[in-house]
């Protein structure tokens, strides 16, 4: 058994920082375990891209090399791991918890009798393998059966990627064989949903405006920090019905429902009407100077302050750590 | 088309967790439990392809004796037929084990479109559906919006990180994993629920499905995570508080 | 004295001719009566059976019958002059029965009142006097309807209404010129055979026009369903609500019928009133023509061609229509059950309204939100859970659980109750009451937490309920016994005013204006209680439309979980009307008023009345809060 093998992921012409991610998680698990960590990148003409592991303290790195790696599809890169791991025979394969592995990992586990432990918070002694349950109201520990390949993927941000740098190891390649007539799927290009209508509802980032704004004059200081976020901008009912915004950026009861990662809530109260529409954010923040306001019981973070000294800080502060 | 919809029946969102004595799962004396959200989504997915193209749809549920409760739900939402795989151990089952039930359930029907949800919302592997379409030996993509029947098989939407799509086509026979808020839900009407009375539930154990391997993954113990959810006042000058925001949106909740 | 006062004429003698000549236009004019009258009945009697119809006790019927048919007393009440009016000539109407039928014994030569003798002097004299009163009043309702025309008797003139005023004026015209022309004379002849002949023309008019209601209303005035908005229970499994004319009743097809265009319903109608679709007599009238048109037996879609659907989702179930409905329909049932046939078959497609049914249908309150959220608030503020020992249990709601200002209307509803030394307790798992599901028309899920929150409180044994919120009370109270009993419940103000001489005495502060919730006035005539506890609490102010006319805030009917109204605000118009009374407070009674007045201020600018709960009048005048009376989130 050849030890532990990260599968690293490319994405825009770079290696995606999430890979990096899974290294680390790989490092505790070969300490752990005292096994070799290695990794390996499927893909098409990566040759400058594996550079940049190679030097991440990894025992050996393999390049995976088709012309069908190009662009990603399940059938194409499930055939070229299943290839690889049959030839290398690894203890482990840790993977980013990515929408792509996530749409073929469990199905390359499958090909070898195993289950993938997937989207992976921390690593025990044992090994166990943490992950949460229940969106996020319990946690479980995980043990493999043990005499099999283990699979396992790891959640963004949960292990911090390392700095230090070592020498480089010699980039080896694999070349599998795949058929074109195998890859059953065809993907199209990316693409973004038009710019043109507001659509809140599938909108990542919200910064959302209330009555604490005052007057319509002061709606550019809070339009600003949605740029620097690149988020779109919403309100509560009293603005919308003031026609300082239009109505298809209300949020709340009568106006959208809203489920973006992150809802920033800038001088919002926190009426039910409004709770209702944005209470499946995955991340609150609330700015109010009130701080009994409503809204800091569901924020996950509350800044009680004036809003026309904290917004353009924050505009600032968000800038800068985007550079 | 005949499109099944392999659909979970999981605790209600609302639930209060309390872990058991075995320190292995959670308390399920008291518990309500309800559809799945994104089998839901998955279910309304296949409703208006069968209303657009028609056909049929089958759901399929393993678990218990509960479980007939939310199958009769999918029933009265408009499914034509429901197939209850018995079966009472679904909890030591691993995902591979399950799609191994559901496949052995499904292969017999041959449908055009097999969709399953996302993931659960209380296991959340989110591999099912995956791992289905492997043992079934199909077609598949995962995350997907929109569903649209072609004459070459089916294009459909999928959604991708950061607020991006792709489109991809694929042919028929297939299996896709649907992902909440693709559709507008419809509701469960007294109609529905009246109709569903006389619709058929074939009951199927998973011992005649074919013996279960053993499990490859245990879940060894449940704990209650070390975060709770709290409010995190930020104090300070707003300079020094936006800029602790920042530190937190990027690491503690890993969204910059 | 009266044998001083000219009698009335009669003609003296009928040839064989002349009495022949009547009964064949008298059986004339009564076939063509029939001929429309006997299929409207029909088709009344063709309807389905009422599912929960008890024609006993008849206390209240006959009381209702008389106050209300007898006395007019809504006829008048609402619109007191031309009520008057219309009045007199109804009871022109009764007293001339007598008369009317000595009019065809004489045509018949069997005049059975002698207009000499004492008791026909008295009789047609007291006609007269009656006869005098129908003719001013008709006269004036002429006038009303085709010189002033007041909008709510709608834009076109009603023709058919002016020659009916006609006929009627014609009648007491001829009885009256009875009096002054000679006995036997031809002019009493002429006199007699005008007056006839005008009788005749009217009968076969009335089944063809409003004035049926002559002959249906006080029937639909007795036969009423036995309590104000009462819904019926669906019959059977095959029953969803009204969708076609198969579905629709007996009772709602005799309403439909009785309608005399009135118009008093849409002119109180919040919705008519802020520019929506929705018109109450519409629907009604669009019920009628459908019946006309299709019939009881009809599988046509009663929304679409005659009512829209649009229009009968813009109701807020205020009342008010069926409140004031001098000849009895019952519009608010008829309107849930139009709900009920688009609801019950998913034809409705609206999206607030799918996330409100989804929630309800998963979840526990009617936000959505967690149901760990409604304990997180029971634990801060301590509330002890009821567990049998306590006398009463306190209702929180989707408000009082959820919302953060019916949050603090419970905790100071609390501090109150702390304060008179009444025990209570919280039920551990509460789930929506259902008001809103249930008067959007949607059985399935009301059915659901109906009967789970029955078992609760069964399993719980609770005895009495207390609760701050109007649509929580009445759906406890009435709506759940369709699924089980129901415990005793009352209105937070209900308690107060019990207590009222245990609080403590108060100087005055400020004027209060007080907003009648329609759930609480109209639904349960509840009006002095509230005032009892605000009078205690500062200067009582009564806004123009209170009581039994209280303008909507808005919300009811589920509309406070749908989306934005078309037109005007509802709870704007209210609200200016509040402010406008110049009070420094506007004093609600129900969490739902309260919200909907709070946004409405808030895009008002300037200075604004505060807006309080009863409980939070009465709590600020409790002594200081002791330290672990924490002020609520």
């Amino acid at each position: 058994m050849s030890g532990i093998w990260v599968v690293a992921e490319e994405r825009n012409g770079r290696i995606a920082r999430m890979s990096f991610e899974a290294l680390a998680a790989g490092h505790v698990l070969g300490e752990e375990l005292g096994l070799p960590v290695n990794a390996v990148l499927p893909g098409s003409q990566t040759g400058a891209l594996t550079a940049a592991i190679a030097t991440k303290k990894v025992a050996r790195v393999v390049r995976i090399e088709n012309a069908s790696l190009a662009t990603y599809t399940s059938d194409a890169f499930t055939l070229a791991l299943e290839q690889f791991i049959r030839a290398e025979h690894p203890d482990y394969v840790v993977f980013p918890h990515t929408y792509q592995v996530r749409d073929y990992a469990p199905a390359l586990a499958a090909r070898f009798g195993q289950v993938l432990i997937g989207d992976v918070t921390g690593i025990g002694a044992g090994p166990v393998f943490v992950r949460q349950l229940m969106q996020g109201r319990l946690s479980g520990e995980y043990r493999p059966a043990g005499g099999g390949i283990c699979f396992v993927s790891v959640q963004s941000g949960a292990f911090r990627t390392e700095q230090t740098e070592s020498v480089p190891a010699t980039v080896e390649v694999f070349t599998p064989k795949i058929e074109a007539a195998q890859i059953r799927t065809k993907p199209s290009q990316p693409f973004r949903s038009s710019a043109q209508t507001v659509d809140l509802g599938s909108a990542q980032f919200i910064v959302s405006v209330g009555r604490g704004i005052k007057e319509a004059e002061n709606l550019p200081i809070v339009q600003e920090l949605a740029a620097a976020l690149g988020a779109e901008l919403a309100a509560s009912r009293p603005i919308c019905d003031s026609g300082w915004l239009p109505i298809e950026r209300q949020v709340g009861s009568s106006g959208q429902t809203v489920s973006p990662k992150l809802y920033l809530a800038v001088g919002i109260s926190g009426a039910i009407q409004h709770l209702v529409g944005m209470k499946g954010s995955h991340c609150v923040v609330a700015i109010n100077k009130d701080p009994d306001a409503p809204i800091f019981e569901i924020a996950d973070f509350g800044i009680v302050g004036d809003l026309f000294e904290v917004v353009p800080a924050l505009t600032e502060a968000v800038k800068a750590a985007k550079r | 088309m005949k499109i099944i919809v392999a659909i979970k029946q999981v605790p209600e969102r609302d639930a209060q967790v309390h872990i058991d004595s075995t320190g292995k799962w959670i308390e399920e004396g008291d518990m309500q439990w309800a559809l799945n959200e994104s089998d839901a989504y998955a279910l309304e997915e296949a409703l208006q392809l069968k209303e657009k193209h028609g056909g049929e749809v089958v759901v399929v549920s393993a678990g218990p004796e509960r479980v007939g409760s939310t199958i009769r739900e999918a029933l009265a939402k408009g499914a034509d037929r429901a197939i209850h795989i018995d079966c009472d151990d679904l909890g030591h089952l691993d995902a591979l084990g399950v799609a191994r039930l559901l496949s052995a359930a499904i292969a017999p029907e041959s449908p055009d479109l097999t969709l399953t949800g996302l993931q659960s919302d209380d296991l959340g592997y989110g591999q099912t559906g995956v791992v289905l379409a492997e043992l079934l030996g199909l077609p598949h993509a995962s995350l997907i919006l929109h569903v649209e029947k072609t004459e070459a098989g089916l294009t459909v939407k999928r959604e991708l990180e950061e607020g991006w799509f792709q489109t991809i086509e694929l042919p028929l026979p297939a299996v896709l994993t649907i992902q909440s808020g693709g559709n507008k839900l419809r509701y469960a009407t007294l109609m529905g629920i009246k109709k569903a009375k006389t619709k058929e539930i074939r009951r199927v154990t998973s011992q005649e499905l074919g013996s279960a391997a053993a499990p490859v993954v245990f879940l060894d113990r449940v704990f209650a995570p070390q975060k709770q959810k709290s409010t995190q006042i930020l104090g300070g000058t707003p300079k020094e508080a936006a800029a602790a925001l920042v530190e937190k949106l990027k690491f503690e909740a890993r969204i910059l | 004295m009266i044998y001083f006062l000219p009698t009335l004429a009669e003609p003296q003698h009928f040839a064989f001719q002349d009495k022949l000549l009547f009964i064949v236009l008298a059986a004339s004019s009564g076939f063509l009566f029939w001929r429309r009258f006997g299929p409207i009945l029909k088709k009344i009697l063709a309807s389905k059976k009422d599912a929960d119809f008890r024609l006993f006790p008849l206390g209240k019927r006959s009381w209702d019958f008389f106050w209300e048919v007898l006395c007019q007393a809504k006829v008048i009440r609402q619109r007191p002059l031309p009520g008057l009016a219309h009045a007199f000539v109804f009871w022109g109407f009764c007293a001339f029965a007598l008369v009317t039928l000595n009019h065809c014994a004489v045509g018949l030569g069997i005049g059975f009142l002698d207009p000499s003798g004492w008791f026909g002097r008295l009789y047609f004299y007291l006609a007269a006097l009656f006869a005098v009163a129908c003719a001013v009043g008709i006269l004036g309702l002429f006038v009303r309807r085709f010189v002033i025309r007041p909008k709510w008797l709608g834009d076109k003139l009603s023709w058919e209404s002016g020659f009916i005023a006609l006929l009627i004026f014609l009648l007491m015209a001829t009885y009256l010129a009875a009096f002054y022309v000679a006995d036997a004379s031809s002019s009493a002849r002429l006199l007699w055979w005008v007056h006839t002949i005008t009788l005749l023309v009217f009968l076969p008019i009335i089944p063809h026009t409003k004035h049926l209601h002559l002959v249906l209303s006080p029937a639909t005035v007795f036969l009423s369903r036995g309590g104000f908005s009462r819904i019926p229970p669906l019959a059977g499994d095959d029953d969803f609500g009204l969708i076609a004319g198969t579905d629709l009743t007996r009772l709602v097809s005799l309403q439909a019928y009785s309608c005399v265009e009135c118009g008093r319903c849409t002119e109180h109608c919040p919705a008519a009133i802020t520019g929506k679709l929705l018109n109450p007599k519409e629907i009604i009238l669009g019920l009628r023509s459908y019946l006309n048109e299709c019939g009881p037996a009809s599988a046509e879609p009663l929304l679409g061609t005659y009512n829209s659907q649009e229009a009968v989702f813009q109701c807020t179930t205020c009342g008010a229509c069926e409140y004031q409905c001098p000849v009895g329909i019952e519009h608010v049932p008829m309107l849930v059950g139009l709900r009920r046939g688009a609801v019950n078959t998913g034809a409705w497609d609206d999206d607030h309204g799918a996330k409100l049914f989804l929630a309800l249908e998963r979840g526990s309150n009617a936000f959505g939100m967690s149901a760990i959220e409604r304990d997180k608030f029971i634990q801060k503020q301590e509330f002890p859970y009821f567990d049998g020992s306590q006398e009463y249990c306190l209702w929180l709601g989707c408000m009082g659980g959820y919302d953060p200002k019916g949050r603090e209307i419970i905790a100071d509803f609390v501090r109150v109750m702390k304060y008179l030394g009444a025990s209570y307790g919280v039920l551990r798992k509460e789930k929506c009451t259902g008001d809103p599901v249930r008067r959007l028309g949607n059985d399935l899920v009301y059915q659901q937490l109906a009967e789970s929150n029955l078992e609760t409180m069964a399993q719980a044994k609770v005895k009495k309920v207390v609760s701050i919120c109007p649509h929580c009370v009445r759906t406890i109270q009435e709506d759940w016994k369709e699924y089980g009993t129901p415990p005793e419940i009352e209105h937070h103000s209900e308690f107060i005013a019990r207590h009222i001489n245990q609080l403590p005495p108060v100087e005055s502060r400020g004027k209060i204006v007080y907003h009648d919730p329609c759930y609480l006035g109209r639904y349960r005539n509840i009006y002095d209680e509230p005032r009892a506890v605000i009078t205690k609490a500062g200067q009582l102010v009564e806004a123009p439309r209170s009581h039994e006319r209280s303008f909507c805030c808005g919300a009811g009917g589920g509309l406070a979980f749908l989306g934005e109204e078309k037109g005007e605000r509802v709870s704007q118009i209210r609200a200016e009307e509040l402010v406008a009374t110049g009070a420094s407070t506007i004093g609600t009674a129900c969490p739902f008023c309260n919200t909907m007045f709070r946004d409405a201020l808030a895009t008002k600018g300037g200075s604004v009345p505060q807006l309080l709960d009863i409980a939070q009048l009465t709590a600020r005048n409790l002594p200081a809060a002791k330290p672990n009376d924490a002020t609520v989130r």
